[in-house]
């Protein structure tokens, strides 16, 4: 009974672990973004060195949690479903540091017109993998739980589709000073941008299932 | 000689440690949560100490339902339960052990024209429905509380499984204790009355000669749960049986109570006491107890679709294996006593007359053809339903 206590005891502080890490990159990212469009380079450059080192982390967490479960034989019959969650959420932290390398590697022009919108989308897409973290967490200890956090996630990513959509229609229908390829390149940046609610979308429907057929 | 006319029964109790094994850690084993080696070991011992201490009640009521007086007569009737288990679960048909035995034992006492105990024969035929009723409420009821604690707990999921891991493990030693405790009946009950040993002082323990009987049987069950119950564990727990580690706790412990219930002398003697009648000590089918656990949960979550097929073979079973095994203890007898010479036990509780001139020898000549009849219409009906069913399926594949 020790053995099994003592490894459950250190695998549950590596999932813990590694939803602190996860949720300090969303944190990350969006500082990070706020200091690009404010064009504070320095705290950009630091941002961007933390979210590079917290990815890391969770990339050996994310395996270190996979191994214990494989070679203990925890949670034998949700194994699958748990790597996949666990491959979901760390597919926000690196799409978030991907992110954040775009606009070091690409140095794409935001207009001042647009820093407030760039700010505001990059807030209400970390809110949405923000708000899956409590769910990840619920989902552990009160399953039936999980419904009612992740409807804060499923708000957040409509929020999210909306204000790139306002935003890039701002972008193609208003902004006529800014050439094709900035209006591109502004759009993919979006899209990058983006993809963190889409990612926390995939896990949290991937979490709703699971809790379902916890409470079964 | 006395090994020699055990070995049908030591058979009998190692097809049952190599299948029924798997109703107690089946679920467990075939899910990942409890390791092969480590339940096959924990099934093992306390399957003897079941049995070794636990296991005189039931077999008393099969010795009730007929006192087998010779050693050649209980070879013959535990080996026809084993060959009726062994043809019938090749064929793919629901069996039990429990069921197997008895209907050996009465076709005993046809052949030797012994009186059935009907009271005897109420009690058992009525744990045979009672057993799977009594399993599914237990799930029902036990799954509804655990369902409760979990969620009062708030325990971290990893912490709970642990918990449920740990607790497998206690309820399938406790279901293994009580597989031994009451199937150590169907495997040596019926050499209780005809191999006579004296008690023996161990030193810091004495067995009394039953005890060694069942000790020999129980060695035989864990043979059987050693050698040959990791694909039959691994089969149930991956494909029949697919429960969530909650539910396959639940089932477990569900299937030891109601075998605990049908096999403890002491629970019977503490209903007697406060005024209630007796609990009957009876040999009862595992396998049909965890069929019944399991809709017990099915029911629980509200399963509307319950396989009326998988209800349909527990009641068929009650009818077919018996009647299978009494024809062919009947036959056995027969050729064992007329072939071999060997004593196969004798009357010592005739039937009443039954008054109107009809013998005992008329009631066999015409029954015991009568029931032949009905085991092969009904093995004619299945084979042409199977048949039917695989031409249906053919068609619907390739129209």
């Amino acid at each position: 009974m020790s053995l099994f206590t003592r490894t459950t005891r250190e695998l549950t502080v590596r999932i813990d672990e590694f939803f602190d890490t996860i949720e300090i990159g969303i944190l990350i990212f969006k500082e990070g973004i706020k200091a690009y469009v404010n064009g504070d380079t320095n705290a950009f450059q630091n941002h961007l060195t933390k979210i590079d080192d917290l990815e890391g982390k969770a990339d050996k967490l994310q395996r270190a949690i996979e191994n214990d479960m494989i070679v203990h034989s925890i949670l034998p019959q949700q194994r699958s479903e748990m790597v996949k969650l666990l491959w979901q959420l760390d597919e926000i932290i690196d799409t978030a540091k991907k992110s954040l390398n775009e606009f070091y590697v690409e140095l794409p022009h935001i207009p001042a017109s647009l820093a407030h919108d760039f700010i505001s989308l990059a807030e209400v897409s970390g809110n949405a993998a923000e708000e899956l973290m409590p769910a990840a967490r619920a989902f552990f200890r009160e399953p039936h739980l999980v419904r009612e956090k992740l409807i804060r996630v499923y708000f957040f990513e409509r929020e999210t589709d909306k204000s790139a959509f306002q935003m890039k229609k701002k972008v193609f229908h208003e902004m006529n000073d800014l050439s094709l390829a900035e209006k591109a390149h502004i759009r993919y940046i979006t899209h990058h941008i983006e993809n963190i609610s889409d990612s926390a979308q995939a896990a949290a429907d991937l979490l709703a299932s699971m809790a379902i057929r916890q409470m079964l | 000689m006395i090994f020699l006319f055990l070995t049908s029964g030591l058979f009998l109790g190692w097809t049952l440690g190599a299948n029924d094994a798997a109703n107690v850690f089946g679920s467990a084993v075939g899910s990942r949560m409890v390791s092969f080696t480590r339940a096959a070991v924990i099934a093992s011992i306390f399957v003897i100490l079941g049995a070794v201490l636990q296991g005189a009640g039931a077999s008393e009521t099969l010795g009730r339902l007929g006192t087998v007086n010779a050693m050649g007569g209980s070879f013959t009737v535990a080996l026809a339960a084993a060959l009726t288990v062994y043809f019938m679960t090749r064929a793919g048909l629901p069996v039990s052990t429990t069921q197997a035995i008895v209907g050996a034992i009465i076709g005993w006492n046809f052949f030797t024209n012994n009186a059935i105990d009907t009271q005897t024969l109420t009690q058992i035929v009525a744990t045979w429905i009672t057993g799977p009723v009594l399993g599914a409420l237990f799930a029902y009821v036990l799954y509804h509380l655990v369902k409760i604690t979990r969620r009062r707990i708030r325990t971290h999921l990893l912490k709970y499984e642990s918990w449920l891991r740990f607790g497998l493990m206690i309820a399938g030693a406790f279901g293994a204790y009580s597989l031994g405790a009451n199937n150590i009946a169907n495997v040596m009950g019926v050499f209780v009355p005809s191999i006579a040993l004296e008690t023996t002082d161990f030193g810091i323990f004495t067995l009394t000669g039953p005890q060694q009987l069942f000790f020999l049987g129980a060695i035989a069950i864990a043979a059987g749960i050693l050698t040959y119950s990791r694909k039959v564990m691994q089969t149930v727990g991956a494909n029949l049986l697919e429960l969530s580690s909650e539910a396959a706790f639940v089932v477990v412990l569900s299937q030891a109570l109601v075998l605990f219930i049908f096999s403890s002398s002491a629970l019977s003697g503490l209903m007697v006491k406060i005024g209630l009648p007796p609990i009957p000590l009876v040999p009862v089918s595992s396998t049909q107890v965890v069929v019944g656990s399991v809709l017990g949960i099915g029911l629980y979550k509200g399963v509307r679709n319950i396989n009326l097929k998988v209800l349909g073979g527990i009641a068929s079973g009650w009818i077919t294996t018996p009647v299978a095994a009494g024809v062919l203890a009947f036959l056995l007898l027969f050729f064992v006593k007329n072939l071999f010479g060997i004593d196969v036990g004798h009357s010592f509780n005739p039937p009443a007359s039954t008054g109107e001139g009809i013998s005992t020898a008329m009631i066999i000549r015409y029954s015991i053809p009568a029931l032949l009849a009905v085991t092969a219409a009904y093995l004619v009906y299945l084979v042409l339903s199977e048949k039917k069913k695989t031409e249906r399926l053919n068609k619907e594949y390739y129209k």
